[in-house]
């Protein structure tokens, strides 16, 4: 047999076929399942803000200014609000922070849900230890890195990305303080 | 004969240090110890698929168009390993991100396809796909686990030295990969030299 | 100033080569002399930006409409390598003096995944078609960049008494770590 164009272009048309048939099975076999992972990414992050909810936050939620805020039940009652707030002023690209609160606007956890900070340096405010800083505090405290002043302790060598992680607190809120008690109305 | 096959791709001829081949995901992934491991893995599911079937079909593949042949079936076979990782070690596709679809463009793939596969059969070309394979994952596992060492002070997440140690950031930094890799290969020249002297080569 | 800063981030801070790890085996493969780096350069830059440009609109007007993201890896790979080879054939066709000095480079780049990642990458981060342009661009300077910088280098180490087992790809590759160490300097500019 020759190699005719004809057979050539048979050929490619045939594998590339295959390949997309068997590429939508195992989509179609997949779908559901990574669909099921990002929501277990998200809701881990929701665990942390929102420590004990029992419904599920990520189907309740409202809109406001074109945020989500998620809320916390726990026996039927609503402990607490949570909403995910970025800052783009990261060492290198937007910071999204998830903010929980409690009804009286404490600030119950935070959470890094996306980062491109630099490894050892930046990173820092994954850790856990950090981040528990800013439980307990609420809209009034001066949430802010040492350096500008504020209570929040920045790294050795990297202010750049907490301050970052405050102003994405901040922001979120000023967005949850509309659903707290004893915030503005 | 056949066990040749297999050792040949993990020393000898290995992808990364001898062939220097595969070098993008080698040194972007590489900032732990595990994280090497999962893209090798990855890559070595790539290669085992891939082999076979350009062992089965290569026959009935005109030459002209055998590359861009090639070029689909790897392809296909990194979006499977892409959805099926995403799907259930979601975690670890976080990490490895960009990097999953860019196997495609792994060379080590391609040149594994054209240059074994096509001229071999199904039982060798499955042998020389993990051999590479294993190679791969295990230069890919070296370099991550020096990184991590001396980047952050652990191996495979455990804590080696305590916290006196000051880690040197930049090894897991862009710049370290290339340091580290570096290194490695003069270390890997001087073992391969040694090996070659014993047997009575040159 | 939007579109200026994605410029600058592709050319200095993400550099390709050296920050996101694209592009490396051209890299090495091509980087003993500064002629055949720049042709290399050029070469990448022309397929980069025709391969963004389809790639993006293949995405957004096939991919997304009919539901098939899951295919995007297998159409962009095939895009990229059909370009290549139309490339190739009209670069032979039309002119030979440009065929001379780019041919030799073309079918190395369907294997080059910079090109694959930064189609990716622009999709990745939804840039607009504007956007996508001027990152395509930025990336492909900053890969020949890095790739002219360590031709020059590489040309003065041939001529240096270098340890034996350090001679070839070892010292090549602790080179471009410091040159990677060198570009982190920009980090933060952005």
């Amino acid at each position: 047999m020759k190699d005719s164009p004809f057979k050539m272009v048979l050929v490619l048309t045939i594998i590339t076929t295959i390949s997309a048939l068997i590429l939508a099975f195992v989509y179609a076999g997949t779908k559901d399942q990574i669909a099921e992972a990002y929501r277990q990414d998200f809701l881990k992050g929701l665990k942390v803000v929102l420590p004990g909810f029992e419904n599920a936050p990520d189907t309740e939620f409202k809109e406001m200014k074109g945020y989500k805020v998620y809320i916390g039940k726990k026996g039927g009652e609503v402990f607490g609000y949570a909403v995910r707030a970025v800052s783009p002023k990261g060492y290198s690209g937007d910071i999204a922070v998830l903010v929980g609160v409690d009804t009286k606007g404490d600030i119950l956890g935070i959470q890094i849900l996306k980062h491109a900070e630099t490894p050892g340096l930046g990173n820092k405010i994954e850790f856990k230890e950090w981040r528990d800083t800013f439980v307990g505090l609420d809209k009034s405290d001066n949430i802010a890195v040492k350096k500008d002043n504020g209570i929040i302790d920045e790294f050795s060598g990297a202010t750049i990305s907490p301050r970052a992680v405050c102003e994405a607190v901040n922001t979120g809120l000023d967005i949850l303080s509309r659903f707290t008690v004893g915030g503005e109305k | 004969m056949k066990l040749k096959t297999f050792t040949s791709g993990i020393f000898e001829n290995n992808p990364v240090m001898k062939q220097v081949l595969g070098l993008c995901p080698a040194l972007a992934v590489t900032t732990s110890a595990i994280n090497g491991i999962a893209m090798g893995l990855a890559t070595t599911a790539v290669l085992i698929g891939s082999n076979t079937v350009v062992s089965l079909v290569n026959n009935l593949i005109p030459t002209k168009v055998r590359i861009p042949s090639y070029i689909v079936i790897i392809a296909s076979f990194v979006t499977v390993v892409d959805l099926v990782m995403n799907a259930y070690v979601h975690d670890l596709h976080k990490v490895l991100g960009l990097f999953i679809p860019l196997i495609v463009v792994n060379c080590v793939v391609l040149g594994r396809a054209e240059s074994f596969a096509s001229k071999n059969g199904l039982l060798e070309s499955l042998t020389d796909a993990f051999g590479t394979g294993f190679g791969f994952t295990l230069a890919l596992f070296v370099l991550g686990a020096v990184r991590e060492v001396l980047g952050n002070g652990s191996v495979m997440g455990f804590d080696l030295f305590g916290s006196g140690f000051k880690p040197s950031i930049v090894m897991i930094l862009p710049p370290g990969a290339f340091i580290a890799l570096g290194f490695l290969m003069v270390g890997y020249k001087y073992l391969d030299e040694r090996k070659r002297v014993k047997r009575g080569g040159v | 100033m939007e579109l200026f800063l994605i410029f600058v981030g592709a050319v200095f801070v993400n550099n390709l080569v050296l920050a996101r790890f694209l592009g490396i085996c051209p890299f090495f493969g091509v980087s003993k002399k500064v002629d055949t780096a720049i042709g290399m350069s050029l070469a990448v830059t022309f397929v980069m930006a025709v391969a963004g440009i389809i790639t993006w609109i293949v995405q957004y007007a096939v991919l997304d409409k009919f539901g098939l993201q899951f295919l995007q890896t297998i159409v962009f790979i095939l895009v990229i390598a059909s370009l290549v080879q139309f490339v190739e054939m009209v670069i032979e066709k039309t002119s030979p003096d440009l065929y001379q000095s780019l041919g030799i480079f073309l079918p190395l780049i369907t294997t080059n995944c910079a090109i694959l990642g930064a189609a990716i990458i622009n999709i990745q981060s939804g840039f607009g078609f504007v956007e996508m342009l001027v990152f395509t661009m930025g990336s492909a300077l900053g890969f020949g960049l890095a790739l002219v910088l360590f031709a020059g280098i590489r040309e003065r180490i041939d001529l240096s008494d270098i340890p034996y087992y350090f001679r070839g790809m070892p010292i090549a590759f602790i080179t471009a770590g410091i040159l990677a160490l060198a570009f982190m300097g920009f980090s933060g500019l952005v």
